[in-house]
């Protein structure tokens, strides 16, 4: 949902900005008029939501309730009689070391993976705008891994950071470096992981850096040309303010991403060497799932989601006011 | 966000200008022209609508493809099973066989992928909301784990008898772990030991000694020599011993040796877990200065090891016995014996497939008739099994001469008695959370970045954690 919905985000904001040139400001007897027509309109308009409300409200939004109801009973995935029990599985969740342990692996990943993911998007968004040759190929090279999915992108890495035989091993040792435990070291494995979603997931951010690109009037670097800036001032007093408010919806999604991180370490360690990587959500699937505790599963997301909720609304709150 | 990208604009007008422009576009195209876009929306819909149900009717014909597939008089019995490989193909072969043999019956078998989400997919089917299979291939080592909790229907021993199936055909080990509250909750199919393939020549190449088929090695300095021996005659590393990425491997590994120390254990749930510290260490430092890069390679992952084997980069394998075929596809001549006794008594780590009758909510006599005919059936079956390199439980196939005529199946399958299991609690067994955070947190010290005492002490802290939890079940 967030993909297809940010997606769209620059591309109807420019629609909006061109259709908002001259002559926009249309005569205000025809907007009421319309606006009658939307009225009337107004009941068809539920019909149109109501497949997507339908699903909305059976898979998101009655989980959802019905999750904060299991999280204050113990209700097991066998079906054994589950009975109320207060906020015995928020007192335990609160004091489980791994409830800690995982969501500072989940936070690690966050910081580690948002720099690189923002950073990497906007540099090849900028080299592929400046107007390098066969603009479809890099655009088509930089975006393709996004498509791949989570399963395919695993067995790709795990050959790679494969022991031995891997092909990262063997190129260092042509050069008498390693072997690296990619996979396997404690100190390592984080990395790889980092590595391999920054290759596969940067395509995404620098499709909408490049799309926010293409959004720039270019009348402001005519200006500017004709006023003598060259092309590093073009970058930095045009290029790069210009990029603020894109950048920051990018940062915020990225955040968000990452803190969902599961498929790629749950496929390529399991959460290891030595439960180092561990993400918090592989940590409430193994309660739940794993371990049969979908009550106590339930509460750590509660958790988890009260966390993200106050991040959002510190981060939000200063946006609001900037805006 | 959309406000977020136009800064250039006014406020006010952004405002004022945004919400038609944004509103224009799904209202405009019926309002304006003569009908023509909003005309192909519908089509669209129309062809959507169209499509959609065509999927939906091929998919409830795809579902009831199995039923008239049964063919008409027949009964049909599903049978969950997570055999893929050589072990998949077996079984296919087995199945066909039963349904030859009964032709009254249809034998459903459906196979999901090995791992926890298959005791995830069970305990979910078999808990009153879903739909379970009639009977389901489980570990032995999960029963602790199901039996307990109302999930599985023990078996009627007379309904056994009567189709040739008695407690005297199974070794007494296996049946009593079968057990729970003094009823049978498990048919068991085979015991599959955690085995050690050799290669003879590679040993003879050593000068190691054979006899009755297996290498003469006992106690850590004379297995150690041996791997020694081997890494020259091989002029690569001696074992294969693949663990990294791997934590069932680690676990199999130290549970099979850790029980050769005698050390015993107490892992009573709500109590901190007992185990004889000394003994673990000493396993843990034989297993480092086996892994030190001659004898056996440091860092190796399972797919690694076996292929150092079988490319006779190594003389030895410590792996399940069901890579037997694998193997006998690279070296037909290769050899298998249970677990080397390292450190005093012999002992193998080992588990066994076995059948389970998932819990029905409405119970269908019928059914229930023909599921123990198949389930008999497929017990008797036990000589194809063993092509899988498994050890049969059904006795009688394992004396008879077909058995003892294949190699090296005859010379590992003295491995189930002397059969070590997972420890026995809730939270044990095959593809379980407990064998995987143990595994994994064996691996560093195995690959040297960590001491032995750390190994002890991080399974010591794992184990607790596990048995302050509530049994969910």
């Amino acid at each position: 949902m967030t993909v297809s919905s940010t997606s769209t985000a620059p591309a109807s904001a420019r629609a909006n900005a061109s259709r908002r040139a001259p002559g926009s400001r249309t005569a205000g007897a025809a907007r009421t008029a319309r606006r009658k027509t939307m009225r009337e309109r107004d009941r068809s308009g539920y019909v149109f939501v109501a497949p997507f409300a339908i699903a909305t409200g059976l898979f998101l939004l009655w989980p959802t309730i019905y999750g904060l109801w299991m999280s204050f009973t113990n209700q097991s995935l066998t079906g054994t009689k589950s009975s109320f029990i207060g906020l015995d599985n928020y007192i335990e969740a609160l004091g489980d070391p791994q409830v800690w342990q995982t969501l500072w692996h989940t936070v690690v990943f966050t910081l580690l993976s948002v720099i690189p993911l923002v950073i990497v998007s906007l540099g090849m968004a900028l080299l592929v705008h400046t107007g390098l040759p066969g603009q479809w190929v890099w655009r088509m090279s930089f975006f393709a891994p996004f498509l791949l999915t989570s399963a395919v992108v695993a067995s790709l890495s795990s050959w790679l950071f494969q022991p031995e035989i891997g092909l990262f091993d063997v190129w260092l040792s042509k050069v008498n470096l390693g072997p690296v435990g990619w996979l396997s070291d404690e100190n390592v494995a984080m990395y790889s992981i980092v590595l391999v979603t920054v290759w596969w997931t940067v395509g995404f951010n620098f499709l909408l850096f490049l799309a926010a690109l293409q959004g720039i009037p270019h009348t402001l670097y005519e200006a500017a040309t004709i006023d003598g800036a060259g092309g590093w001032r073009r970058l930095f007093s045009i290029t790069i303010p210009q990029l603020r408010n894109i950048t920051a919806v990018i940062v915020v999604l990225q955040i968000l991403g990452s803190l969902k991180v599961f498929d790629q370490i749950y496929l390529l360690t399991g959460g290891g060497p030595n439960g180092s990587t561990r993400p918090i959500l592989e940590y409430i699937y193994d309660a739940g799932f794993t371990n049969y505790r979908l009550g106590y599963a339930s509460a750590i997301s509660y958790v988890f989601f009260a966390l993200i909720l106050v991040f959002t609304l510190i981060r939000l709150v200063p946006t609001r006011k900037e805006s | 966000m959309m406000t977020e990208h136009d800064k250039g604009v006014p406020t006010g007008r952004r405002r004022a200008g945004r919400m038609p422009a944004a509103r224009r576009d799904p209202a405009g195209g019926t309002a304006s022209g003569p009908g023509s876009p909003g005309l192909s929306r519908r089509r669209l819909l129309q062809a959507a609508l169209v499509g959609a149900g065509g999927i939906a009717l091929g998919g409830s014909l795809a579902g009831c493809a199995t039923e008239p597939a049964a063919g008409k008089g027949k009964t049909s019995v599903t049978v969950w099973d997570l055999f893929t490989g050589s072990d998949g193909a077996n079984m296919q072969k087995m199945v066909s066989a039963v349904s030859k043999a009964n032709t009254d019956l249809y034998v459903d078998s459906v196979t999901l992928a090995w791992g926890a989400p298959y005791y995830t997919k069970l305990a979910m089917a078999s808990s009153g909301g879903g739909k379970p299979p009639e009977a389901a291939i489980m570990h032995m080592s999960r029963l602790a784990g199901y039996a307990p909790g109302g999930l599985l229907e023990p078996f009627d021993l007379d309904a056994l008898a009567a189709l040739g199936v008695r407690k005297e055909d199974f070794t007494p080990a296996v049946w009593q772990k079968a057990q729970f509250d003094g009823q049978l909750y498990a048919l068991p199919l085979d015991t599959h030991p955690y085995i050690s393939f050799f290669n003879p020549a590679v040993a003879e190449a050593a000068g190691l000694t054979v006899t009755d088929g297996k290498l003469a090695i006992s106690g850590a300095d004379d297995f150690l020599d041996a791997g020694r021996a081997m890494a020259k005659a091989t002029g690569d590393t001696g074992v294969s011993f693949g663990y990294l990425r791997d934590a069932a491997s680690c676990w199999r590994m130290f549970w099979g040796l850790y029980n050769q120390t005698g050390g015993g254990y107490e892992l009573t749930p709500g109590r901190s877990a007992q185990l004889d510290e000394k003994a673990a260490t000493g396993v843990f430092e034989f297993l480092q200065e086996m892994l030190d890069g001659k004898i056996a390679a440091r860092d190796q992952d399972g797919g690694a090891a076996e292929g150092r084997f079988m490319t006779k980069r190594t003389g030895m394998f410590f792996s399940g016995e069901w890579e037997l075929p694998t193997l006998q596809s690279a070296l037909p001549d290769v050899s298998a014996m249970p677990m080397p006794t390292i450190f005093g008594t012999p002992a193998t780590y080992a588990d066994s497939h076995s059948f389970v009758l998932p819990k029905q909510s409405s119970p269908d006599p019928e059914k229930r008739a023909a599921t123990y005919r198949v389930l008999a059936g497929l017990i008797k079956q036990g000589l194809t099994w063993a092509h899988a390199g498994h050890i049969p439980a059904y006795q009688p196939i394992v004396s008879s001469d077909a058995y003892q005529d294949l190699t090296p199946q005859k010379i590992y399958a003295p491995a189930a008695e002397t059969a070590v299991f997972d420890p026995n609690v809730w939270f044990t067994g095959a593809g379980s959370d407990f064998q995987n955070r143990i595994g994994d947190s064996m691996a560093e010290t195995l690959s040297g970045k960590a001491t032995p005492k750390t190994a002890v002490d991080r399974m010591l802290s794992e184990m607790n954690r596990f048995l302050s939890q509530p049994n969910p079940a």
